[in-house]
Parts: structure tokens; C-alpha cells; sequence
């Protein structure tokens, strides 16, 4: 719309007007076939073609792309603890996030991911079109799909796949524009999700 | 430091065309952000919705002055209203939800008016580009400038105080004249007041009421107006009986409250939401406004939350026009607080009721097939 054209959460929440140029510069290529732990966590996915590492919405999250966070973004949150936010809170004071609680049941879930978009990326444009329950991780999980827009006016659809692992939320979100981007790269966030295990990490 | 506009210069309006390039600037900026506003899903264009706001507003600042306004309602759940230098007025969906009747509706309008008809933007402008260049004001048109950039549009978008109370005074002999009481002006500002004092309460810090930024990045309330607001208002002469219109204008936004409050509830802002609710429930607790209050418990999740969003679920749920969501609400609550038998009922009672729910597959599966 105007000069915030960068409307990627992933960009927002790193505070700031940086480029998604740059931050692509700055990115290391996943390669395909290779298991990578992602989010400084266990959460451990093999991509079926190489994915750029993006930004880091948050402490316990990753962001990768093909073309640009703002044409697919895919985002990693590697074990959401007890009373914390999904990513970075932009203004903790004015607009603060809302919290994960391990007492989540999974549509709860999908209500805190909801509120969060709308407060970090203020906008009411949001819906929830579809939730299911499906393995994730090996274990009993959740999918659902959702299309929001931005200040930038584009719509754009996401789907999340995730699931509460002993008390922590491990979750993959993937999110393009409707037209065209979205089907396009499905597939491989699809192979992706499904890739996904928790590995043991040494502390 | 730029000349302040006199009493006797220019007032902008119908006809008026802009006079340096300072202004020929502004204009064009704001004319370039119209055009794409023309097309964004952020606005609303029910057409009974606008013609109410613009009726309101033509009754407020006269049939000549308001004729060649555009006004555009913005699905935005904070609390602003704005006009841009060349007759753009936006109104975000948030202020429908804090106002309480016409009148305070008509209050925030004119005051707006007076804003634009007084040129204060083209001052603002020359102080913002003498402090911060004129990016930082041109950036900040429109929609969500002023609530990305929070922190740089508190310093920049600050109208001058004398700029505000010329506003204000400016508001209170149009509610006269348009029939409403003009002590509607000073109780709209008031309740933002203390919903930021709901708001800072809720979430443990200090209430941010007298500063900018936030919700009012352009109109601080001090409590210096509310004290001019009221005795302008003593003093105004009232030219017959007058009616704020409360009924009127709770009949014109009802179809929009359950989206409204929704927005509203998904905020994360519990303290200004439940202060929100309990005004909205003047004359009484709707079924609609006791499921949003049970969502905002639920939501905020403690287990006294739980037990408390259950019971408003409930009590919603006793009256026929109850919305069926508040089954599911009902369902989700019992079942996080471990009433398991009693969660999964309810949830199978949604389902029932609502077999193409768009999150069917998962209910059912917590229900327990």
C-alpha cells in the first residue's frame, strides 16, 4: 500500500523495515534431501528441494522461502514452552501478544495463532477456513488452513500443521499469496510437514 | 517555525482549492492513497452503514460543508477517526464500538471536520517537515501508518494542543445546532479514559490515558479538555429540546456488532474488551455479548476463566436467539477444565446444530465421535 510493501510476518516481527532482499542475502540454502534441525530446537524436517533460511520471527522460530517471504514463507516454531508468545511481540507494552498454555486443547490453538496474527499484523482481515485433527511428528496432531490479507492487499492463504509434544508447541505454517504461489509450492510444504520428528537435543 | 494559520485564513471546503506547495503536496499524496483505498478489502461498503454515518455527519457539520466529503469506514478494531487535507474522511470500525449513541458519534465527526476545515494538517506538516523530514508525515497516510509506526506517529501525527481544543470547541456548537447535547463530546473522550485505565489494570502497568501514541496517537484526552469540553458545553445555547439518539443508533449498527466485538475479542486487550462489553450491555446482557464475553474468558484461559466463560456461555444459551457457537464455546471451556462428560455433550450439541462447521472434523473428534 504505501511504503511498508513488506508485509511477511516473519519481516514485521524482526522488527523492522528490512528488506526481504536482505535478508535473503543474509540466508543459508537448506539443501533438498538433507534432515536439518530447524528453530534451534528438535524439530528436525528434510525438504524435498532447497529452501532459503529467512528471518527468525521469534526465539524458538525460523522462517525459510523460496522467492521471498512475502511470495512463500514457510515457519517453523520448534517447541512453544508454557506462557510464551508464538513470536516476537512488536510492542510488548502497547500490543502484547498472546500467551501458549500446555492446558491448550488444539482449537485453542488455533485461536491463539489467530489473535496473534491479527495484533502482530494488525488486521481484522483474518479467517479460520478448515481444522482437523492429523498426525504430526509421529503423534496425534492438528491441521488447519486459513487466508488473511495485510496492509500490502494481498490475499494470501496459510496452512499450519503441529501438535502439542510434552507440554510445547511444534508447529510448520506455510503462507503465499492465493493466486498461483500458494498451489504452486504446496507440495513441497507438504513433504516438508511430513518429514517432520522430534530428535533428542543436548542442552 | 511556520506562521500558525490565522483566525481570518482560508478555510478548507467545497470549493477551496489548495494554496502553496506545501499543501499541493499533501493534496496529491492524499488524492494517490484515495485511489487505492478505492479498492481495499479493508474498507466497508454496506450501503446503509455508509449512508447512516454520512447522515449523521451531513446533520452535524450542515448539508453545504459535508457535500463534498468522501467518507470511508474502515474494518479496523481501534479506536480513529481521520481527514485527510482533500475531503477523505476514514472512520475505523473500532470507534462504532466505543461510542454510545449518535451524538458522541456526531461529537467525534465534527470534531474531525474542524480539524480539516481549520487546515490544522497543513501545520502539522510544516512542523513535521522542519523536525523530521517529509517522509515521516507522507508515510504515515492512511490505514495502517499510524499503527505500524506507533512510536515515530505519536511524536509526528501530535496535533498541537491548541489545534485539539480549537477542534473541540469547534465540535460543540455543531451538536447544538444538529440537536444533540453537546455534553456528548466530552463523555465520548471520557470513556476512552477509562477504558485505557481497563486496559493498563488488566495487563499491570500504568494507563497510558494522558499520553499519545496508542490508541491516541492524535487526540490525547487529558483531563485539561474533559474540564474545557464540559464548560463549553454548560455554556453553549441549546436551540430547542435535544435527543441524542441512542435507539436510532444502536438499530443502525446491529447487524455489524457481532463482528465488531469480535475483532474486538481477539485483541489480546481483556481489561479494555470487558470494560467494552459491559458498556455495550447498558440495558441488559445480550445472548451475542454473553458469548463474546465468554470467548474473551476462555480465551484468557485460567481456570477461573474457564469456569467463568462456561457460566456466560450458559446463561446465553438459556435464551432462544442464543448464537449457536456458544454450544462449541460452551463445550471447549468444560472440556479444558477437565469436565470431560459435559464438554464432549455440548460439543456433540454444536455439531448437531451446526453440521457444516468449518472445524467439524476436529469438534468431532473431541467430542468423542
Amino acid at each position: 500500500m504505501h511504503k511498508t510493501k513488506k508485509v511477511a510476518l516473519a519481516l514485521l516481527v524482526s522488527a523492522g523495515l528490512i528488506g526481504s532482499a536482505a535478508v535473503l542475502a543474509a540466508g543459508r540454502l537448506k539443501p533438498a534431501g538433507v534432515a536439518v534441525a530447524v528453530a534451534r530446537s528438535g524439530l528436525t524436517v528434510t525438504p524435498d528441494r532447497a529452501w532459503s533460511k529467512g528471518a527468525r520471527p521469534g526465539r524458538l522460530s525460523e522462517s525459510w522461502t523460496l522467492d521471498g517471504l512475502s511470495i512463500n514463507e514457510l515457519t517453523f516454531y520448534g517447541g512453544i514452552a508454557d506462557n510464551t508468545t508464538l513470536f516476537r511481540e512488536v510492542s510488548k507494552s502497547e500490543r502484547p501478544l498472546p500467551r501458549f498454555s500446555k492446558t491448550m486443547l488444539m482449537p485453542d490453538i488455533v485461536q491463539l495463532f489467530e489473535s496473534s496474527y491479527r495484533v502482530a499484523l494488525t488486521t481484522p482481515l483474518f479467517t479460520v477456513d478448515s481444522v482437523e485433527p492429523a498426525p504430526f511428528a509421529g503423534t496425534d496432531g492438528f491441521r488447519f488452513t486459513y487466508s488473511f490479507a495485510v496492509a500490502d492487499e494481498v490475499k494470501r492463504k496459510g496452512e499450519a500443521r503441529g501438535a502439542i509434544i510434552g507440554g510445547k508447541l511444534y508447529m510448520v505454517t506455510y503462507e503465499a499469496p492465493r493466486i498461483h504461489y500458494y498451489d504452486r509450492d504446496y507440495a513441497s510444504f507438504v513433504k516438508i510437514a511430513e518429514s517432520a520428528r522430534i530428535v533428542a537435543v543436548k542442552k | 517555525m511556520a506562521a500558525p494559520l490565522r483566525a481570518e485564513a482560508p478555510r478548507a471546503g467545497a470549493g477551496y482549492v489548495p494554496a502553496d506547495l506545501d499543501e499541493r503536496g499533501l493534496w496529491m499524496q492524499a488524492e494517490e492513497y484515495e485511489r487505492e483505498l478505492k479498492h481495499s478489502a479493508f474498507v466497508m461498503r454496506d450501503p446503509a452503514l455508509n449512508a447512516y454515518v454520512r447522515e449523521v455527519f451531513c446533520k452535524t457539520v450542515g448539508q453545504a460543508e459535508c457535500k463534498d466529503v468522501r467518507i470511508y469506514l474502515m474494518r479496523t478494531p481501534y479506536f480513529n477517526a481521520s481527514m485527510a487535507p482533500n475531503g477523505l474522511m476514514q472512520v475505523y470500525s473500532g470507534l462504532f464500538l466505543r461510542v454510545r449513541d449518535e451524538a458522541q458519534m456526531a461529537a467525534i465527526l465534527g470534531h474531525e471536520y474542524t480539524h480539516y476545515r481549520n487546515r490544522h494538517s497543513v501545520l502539522l506538516y510544516r512542523n513535521a517537515k522542519k523536525n523530521f523530514g517529509a517522509a515521516a508525515f507522507l508515510g504515515g497516510f492512511g490505514l495502517f501508518g499510524s499503527l505500524i509506526q506507533l512510536g515515530m506517529i505519536g511524536s509526528v501525527f501530535s496535533f498541537s494542543r491548541e489545534n485539539e481544543a480549537e477542534a473541540d470547541s469547534g465540535s460543540i456548537p455543531m451538536l447544538a445546532q444538529a440537536g444533540y447535547d453537546p455534553h456528548a463530546a466530552g463523555e465520548v473522550w471520557q470513556q476512552l479514559r477509562a477504558e485505557m485505565d481497563a486496559t493498563a489494570l488488566a495487563r499491570k502497568k500504568k494507563s497510558r490515558k494522558d499520553k499519545t501514541g496508542g490508541m491516541f496517537a492524535t487526540h490525547p484526552p487529558s483531563a485539561e479538555r474533559m474540564t474545557a469540553l464540559k464548560a463549553l458545553a454548560d455554556k453553549q445555547t441549546l436551540p430547542g429540546a435535544t435527543d441524542n439518539r441512542r435507539a436510532q443508533f444502536i438499530a443502525a449498527l446491529k447487524p455489524f456488532w457481532a463482528d465488531f466485538v469480535d475483532d474486538q475479542v481477539k485483541l489480546n486487550d481483556f481489561g479494555g474488551t470487558e470494560f467494552l462489553l459491559e458498556s455495550l450491555s447498558k440495558e441488559g446482557w445480550t445472548p451475542d455479548l454473553l458469548y463474546a464475553r465468554g470467548e474473551l474468558y476462555r480465551a484468557r484461559g485460567a481456570p477461573d476463566d474457564l469456569a467463568k466463560a462456561a457460566g456466560f456461555y450458559r446463561e446465553a444459551l438459556t435464551r432462544p436467539e442464543a448464537p449457536v457457537e456458544a454450544q462449541r464455546g460452551l463445550g471447549l471451556a468444560l472440556l479444558r477444565a477437565g469436565s470431560v462428560s459435559e464438554g464432549r455433550a455440548a460439543l456433540k450439541t454444536y455439531l448437531e446444530k451446526r453440521p457444516d462447521a468449518p472445524d467439524r472434523a476436529m469438534i468431532a473428534m473431541l467430542a468423542g465421535g
